[in-house]
């Protein structure tokens, strides 16, 4: 077929003409330099789970975009196509080809990018090449529907917002019958103060258990902490389908909360993409500096521990356990260590797993993966490789610090009989919580308050 | 010496060179223009790092191949990439030698060094070409410029080894196939993926940066931290 722009089709000639608005020199180097010498073949857990076929290798799948780079927009491509493998596409079907190899093989989990020689960051574009094609409407429909949730609604599970106070303020209920004090409070939209506290949706969809496992924590520290009613959602789906008006907003949502609430320092509860998005990519995308900290939960729950705002007894958690590197924490936010030290204070027996921190393998469950249905069957087949590092740890329990991995791993689990648990560090924290003598004192803080407050109103 | 070696030695290698430095200055000036992706965020991981010391190791980790898990779990990959870079350095060196400084191939231990390293690199280059048609992930990701070069650039070490001692008392052959073959190769390499060399240092450089930044560059793999008892 001859290459004339009348016989592309419309959503083709877009996605080419959207590339160039998207490119930029990382990308460009990224995808000019690969010279195709297969180091980073091994790295990635589809090509170990599934020998003998090449298109699941990371070069495979990266020249898949390369070639429309190539065609379009690098010049030894448009002089000799055939000679570099550069071509185009032209059919809707070829972009339904692409939409199953950028979505369907590849988790943008990175491990290929730290293992290449040359420093080609295949991640990088492969979400480039998502968003090309969300762009023109072509996407899994489960990346289509959580986008517009969280377009729409605000969070990436269409939580509305009566069920979300709701469920706060059944866990605080929680909260005050476990500590015995009717006074313990997890506040909403309390201004000016320490901490805005931001967590993902499947906390209130799923796991409400670790929002109030949070707020035990904060109500031991004695910490002055809000959640907020609205910019709650600290996942992000605009890192999944490489939306970066959809990556502004949603961050953007939350940086302007934290704003208006006057909070000091945002605090952003375990989730590897929520935590790669709204701390490390979000200003990015909305183009926007913050003016206050951020941070991971598990920093914040380690210096509570080395300040001696909590205190904490290992032996409340017995068994063994290892831990599981979330790619976004390890490889693109350098959150491995933190993880580790709050797992030795709070655990008793600790297996590491190999290989771990930024060499970890993906959950399989990355990128999106858990809400795309349709490669199911060849995710869990990929995952062989996770289920075999995990049992070779012998653990009872893993231990993760992104909602995405517990639920990738937790699939895995079952699928593979591995027979293991699946928990967080702020469960286990929580249950190592040493309480004695802290209800008291909270209870005296708080009629110390009161009797301010109700002196200044007199 | 004929006058069409003299040629290929001096007047053909000099306009290859300016050729192939102009298509390089093209290229790069092509590359600059593409926008630089800023990043916005404040840094994260411990803070023993930083973008300058990412940079630094990014570009380090050409020599340490304990580094990374592709080339610490395939060390003779490793020794290959090192034995054949060698030899480009070795055979482009050589073309220089023989026009400009011919003297110091009269030093036998010399034109031996340079044979032994183009041609380990001869060799290492038949075994790539073996590995790029025979294993099924190499070659599906395999363009004909990925072969072509990698038979040009064997065949040119293979004539390296021969032109080494710059004798031309068998006839002028050799050393004619040799001039012709860079001549061409120094043309060829900008518009191949020979010329990945220009973007390594940028690629490796951003890489570096942008790791540095998060953390992430070092790469950790021991606990940076004391275990509690
Ligand atoms: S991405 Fe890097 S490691 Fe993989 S084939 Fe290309 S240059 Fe080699
Ligand atoms: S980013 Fe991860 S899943 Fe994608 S190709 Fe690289 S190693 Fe494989």
């Amino acid at each position: 077929m001859s290459s004339t722009k009348n016989e592309r089709s419309y959503k083709a000639q877009k996605v080419i003409d959207r590339m160039g608005q998207k490119l930029n020199r990382q990308m460009v180097g990224s995808l000019a330099a690969c010279v195709h010498c297969g180091m980073c073949t091994d790295s990635c857990h589809y090509v170990l789970a599934n020998p003998g076929d090449p298109t699941f290798a990371p070069a495979y799948k990266a020249d898949k975009i390369r070639k429309l780079f190539k065609h379009h927009y690098d010049w030894t491509g448009k002089v000799f196509p055939k000679w570099v493998k550069a071509g185009s596409v032209y059919t809707d079907e070829e972009l339904h080809e692409l939409k199953d190899i950028v979505f369907g093989k590849c988790t943008n989990c990175r491990r290929c990018t730290v293992n290449c020689p040359m420093g080609v960051d295949l991640a990088t574009f492969n979400r480039m090449a998502r968003g090309l094609l969300c762009y023109v409407g072509i996407m899994p429909e489960g990346v289509e529907y959580v986008a517009k949730e969280q377009w729409e609604i605000g969070n990436q599970m269409g939580v509305l917002k009566e069920d979300y106070i709701e469920t706060i303020q059944w866990q605080e209920e929680e909260l005050q019958s476990e500590m015995e004090d009717p006074t313990a409070k997890i506040p909403i939209d309390k201004p000016d103060s320490n901490i805005v506290y931001v967590i993902n949706p499947r906390e209130i969809k799923h796991d409400p258990r670790s929002i109030l496992d949070a707020a035990k924590i904060f109500y031991a520290a004695g910490e002055d902490y809000t959640m907020p009613s609205e910019g709650w959602d600290m996942t992000n789906f605009g890192l999944f389908n490489g939306d970066d008006e959809l990556g502004g907003a949603v961050a953007g949502r939350v940086y302007d909360k934290v704003d208006e609430l006057r909070g000091k320092k945002l605090v952003i509860s375990e989730c590897g993409h929520g935590y790669r998005s709204t701390r490390c990519e979000g200003p990015n995308w909305a183009k926007k500096d913050i003016t206050f900290d951020a941070e991971s939960s598990v920093i914040t729950m380690l210096s509570y521990i080395k300040q001696g705002k909590i205190k904490v007894d290992k032996s409340k958690n017995p068994g063994s356990y290892t831990f599981h590197d979330s790619c976004n924490n390890a490889r693109s936010c350098g959150l491995t260590e933190e993880p580790r030290e709050l797992l030795s204070l709070v655990v008793e027996n600790f297996q590491e797993m190999y290989p771990n921190r930024a060499e970890n393998f993906c959950c399989t469950g990355g990128g999106g993966a858990m809400s795309m249905a349709e490669y199911r069957p060849s995710r869990l087949k990929s995952a062989k490789i996770k289920a075999d590092q995990l049992s070779a740890t012998r653990a009872k329990t893993v231990v993760t610090s992104c909602h995405n991995c517990v639920d990738g791993l937790t699939d895995l689990i079952g699928h593979y009989k591995l027979g293991m648990d699946v928990t967080q560090l702020v469960n286990l924290v929580a249950n190592a919580l040493v309480v004695d003598g802290i209800v008291e004192e909270n209870k005296k803080k708080y009629a110390e308050k009161e009797e301010v407050s109700s002196g200044a109103s007199q | 010496m004929s006058n069409l070696l003299h040629f290929s030695e001096h007047t053909l290698q000099e306009v290859a060179l300016v050729l192939m430095a102009t298509v390089y200055f093209l290229r790069i000036r092509w590359f600059l223009k593409w926008p630089l992706g800023k990043e916005r965020q404040p840094a994260t991981g411990l803070g023993d790092t930083n973008p300058k010391k990412g940079e630094r190791y990014s570009l380090g980790l050409i020599a340490k191949p304990w580094a990374m898990e592709s080339t610490r779990s395939k060390p003779f990959m490793y020794a290959q990439f090192v034995v054949f870079h060698l030899g480009v350095i070795a055979s482009i060196s050589l073309s220089f030698i023989i026009p400009y400084g011919p003297g110091l191939l009269k030093s036998a231990a010399f034109v031996s060094v340079i044979q032994v390293l183009v041609g380990a690199a001869f060799i290492v280059g038949v075994m790539r070409i073996i590995r790029r048609i025979s294993n099924p992930y190499i070659r599906a990701i395999s363009s004909p410029d990925d072969h072509f070069s990698l038979i040009l650039l064997t065949s040119w070490f293979a004539f390296a080894f021969l032109a080494a001692p710059n004798d031309i008392s068998g006839g002028e052959g050799t050393m004619l196939t040799y001039f012709l073959l860079t001549a061409f190769f120094l043309m060829y390499v900008p518009f191949s993926k020979i010329s990945h060399y220009l973007y390594y240092p940028f690629t490796r450089t951003y890489l570096g940066r942008h790791f540095g930044r998060r953390g992430v560059f070092p790469l950790r793999r021991k606990p940076a931290y004391q275990v509690s008892k």
